[in-house]
């Protein structure tokens, strides 16, 4: 972990210092508490840094922390298909785009059961449909084949 | 003050409040039951739900869920050494090797009384110590309220994690987050970048969502590999009656159940601990030690009883201060925001229908858990289990979407908490601990506001802030806590 807490307390002094001089230009009263915090954050980092120089100096440059994202691909896959979700929600309607998603994502992730995939999708778009349609009435992005 | 406490009674008991009572119980089991999935992310995803209905209603909901998860984390730890919840490890000691020994059955029981009578005692001492300590914060001002805020804030990153840096960064960054907006005080906008969306500052519950839920389900996402768990783990046989664990696990219940109320109540500890140390009490105290790890049922009753106590207990400072003493209790807090309640000891006389309806809401639904955890329901909760994680991944984000979608019908939230959730993926990579960044969105600005309140009373007078007795008296506290974590430190750097 040592490495990373040097990278990241780097990360934190960064940010700190410019969370202190964008407060900097604040008026008296609101600039006290965001420069204090950003001053106290740049002290805390540099703590951090210290103790990660100090503790890579001891294990002889050797850092043994596990990787940061144990299946990339799998990660990226995820928020790869959650922003396509996002994006096409507004266009192509609430249900029908958590539909694709659902089945997509279920695909990606390794499940090849179709029945036991749209078995839970339909069943889980019917609950929801149920809950924000009927009971609750909220107005969610409308379908696609609904728009006027 | 208790008189209220009794004219809540049949608020809490009026339909629309059973109601959200016996679901929110059951959702909690279901949830408290998946691994990966904790209350904290139930709870959040719940609330956005909640806009439209009353508040006794949204904090039924929260109790059961709340109580109900306590439980429903025991189900996977017993049957497949899997805690469902973070407060579930001290359970999968000897909980997975009563399974193995065929006392499934057993385990599943004593673990069901267990939470119900830690939550129990627990909803009694929120019932008898939060009006009290309400009563005393009456004579709380700004100054009191700055030094409460910060000794939230301080004690919660320093004790939770293992390195007081990366905690106070995590708490510093929470309280960037919370004054990022337009100032109420000044009017001034601060990081806001000439963003209309950001002139609003950052909603709590998308904060919460995103930091708290994205996390757990993209590491899902990672491990699945689209198997589940094989149906034969879940037979169990009905053992144990209700009297015979009575009269073996009254004293363990009663250890435990006050360990759990007293860890409660400390900002920044949560059922985890108080699993543990009544895990340990027991074992201490037990004539046959080594049988611990080994099957004893001792062990469940003591680490159930434990974890579910603190849930509660938990409420005292949040209800009275409005200071959370964990992520729950910050969002009960968030779920009064919504509603339009303020917490605090005016909360305990402008609307003690709702607080006091509250605590028998907690009360309620830890005694409903002998009701729903029975043998037969927790057969079928178990069978949630089979719910294969490549189709629990995109339910759940699909859930998330809605949930934040109808806090304000604006598509650059889920953005936004997609931001947070990877955010908090990071963070918690390197182990830098969420608590306290969630803890500093909440108590920061609150910290303050009061800071600027009291500056202005005292014109500008930083002396001020040290000579209230009150205030040395929380001042002494937070020493009391760093002193201590610094000792901690020493001692374990001398011993390496």
């Amino acid at each position: 972990m040592n490495f990373r807490d040097i990278i990241s307390g780097i990360a934190f002094l960064i940010f700190g210092c410019t969370v202190v001089w964008v407060g900097s230009g604040f008026d008296a009263g609101a600039a006290y508490v965001p420069m204090g915090v950003g001053i106290l954050m740049c002290l805390f980092s540099l703590s951090l840094i210290v103790k990660g120089v100090v503790q890579t100096q001891q294990n002889g440059g050797l850092s043994s922390a596990a990787a940061l994202i144990d299946h990339p691909g799998r990660f990226m896959a995820t928020v790869a298909c959650c922003l396509i979700y996002y994006l096409a929600m507004p266009t192509v309607g609430f249900y029908s785009t958590s539909t694709l998603f659902i089945i997509l994502l279920a695909l990606v992730l390794g499940e090849r059961r179709p029945i036991v995939v749209l078995g839970i999708t339909v069943g889980f778009i019917i609950l929801l449909y149920g809950l924000f349609a009927m009971v609750l009435k909220r107005p969610l992005p409308v379908e696609f084949f609904l728009v006027s | 003050m208790f008189d209220s406490l009794f004219n809540a009674l049949p608020v809490a008991l009026q339909f629309g409040s059973v109601v959200s009572l016996f679901v929110g119980t059951l959702v909690g089991i279901l949830i408290g039951a998946l691994p990966g999935l904790n209350p904290v992310m139930a709870i959040a995803l719940m609330l956005p739900l909640t806009y439209g209905f009353d508040p006794v209603i949204a904090l039924g909901l929260v109790a059961g869920i709340y109580n109900g998860s306590m439980y429903g984390g025991a189900i996977p730890a017993i049957l497949l050494k899997i805690p469902g919840t973070p407060a579930a490890i001290a359970t999968t000691f000897d909980g997975y090797p009563m399974t193995r020994n065929g006392q499934g059955g057993l385990a599943l029981k004593t673990a069901c009384w267990s939470s119900a009578i830690g939550g129990i005692i627990s909803a009694i001492a929120l019932m008898t110590l939060a009006p009290l300590l309400a009563q005393v914060t009456l004579a709380f001002g700004p100054t009191e309220y700055f030094w409460v805020a910060v000794f939230g804030l301080v004690s919660i990153a320093v004790l939770v994690g293992s390195d007081i840096s990366k905690g106070m960064l995590s708490a510093l960054l929470g309280v960037i987050i919370g004054l990022v907006g337009v100032d109420t005080i000044s009017g001034a906008e601060r990081y806001t970048f000439d963003s209309l969306y950001l002139s609003g500052g950052f909603d709590l519950i998308i904060v919460l969502i995103g930091l708290y839920a994205i996390p757990p389900v993209l590491e899902m996402a990672e491990k699945s590999n689209a198997t589940y768990y094989d149906a034969g783990s879940f037979k169990v046989d009905a053992s144990g009656n209700a009297l015979g664990l009575i009269r073996q696990h009254w004293r363990t219940w009663t250890r435990s159940s006050l360990i759990g109320v007293s860890v409660g109540i400390l900002p920044g500890a949560g059922g985890n601990l108080a699993a543990l140390l009544s895990y340990n009490e027991a074992k201490r105290k037990s004539t046959n030690p080594e049988s611990f790890g080994t099957g004893n049922p001792v062990g469940v009753a003591a680490a159930e009883s434990g974890n579910s106590a603190d849930n509660a207990s938990a409420m005292i400072p949040s209800l009275t201060l409005g200071i959370p003493g964990n992520l729950v209790a910050a969002l009960v807090l968030g779920a009064l925001m919504i509603h339009g309640l303020q917490p605090g000891p005016q909360l305990f006389t402008k609307s003690p229908d709702v607080v006091f309806g509250f605590m028998w809401q907690m009360l309620f639904t830890a005694m409903l858990l002998l009701l729903l955890g029975g043998m037969v329901a927790t057969r079928l909760f178990a069978q949630v289990l089979r719910m294969p994680t490549a189709l629990l991944v995109p339910t759940t984000l699909v859930l998330m979407a809605v949930g934040v979608y109808t806090v304000k019908g604006n598509m650059t939230d889920l953005y936004v908490m997609l931001a947070f959730g990877l955010l908090g993926y990071l963070l918690h990579r390197l182990a830098f601990p969420l608590a306290p960044v969630v803890l500093g969105v909440l108590l920061g600005p609150m910290a303050e506001q009061n800071l600027r309140l009291a500056m202005l009373i005292s014109q500008d007078n930083w002396g001020s802030l040290f000579t209230r007795p009150i205030s040395q008296g929380i001042i002494a506290l937070l020493l009391m806590v760093l002193f201590t974590q610094a000792w901690k430190i020493l001692r374990k750097g001398r011993q390496n």
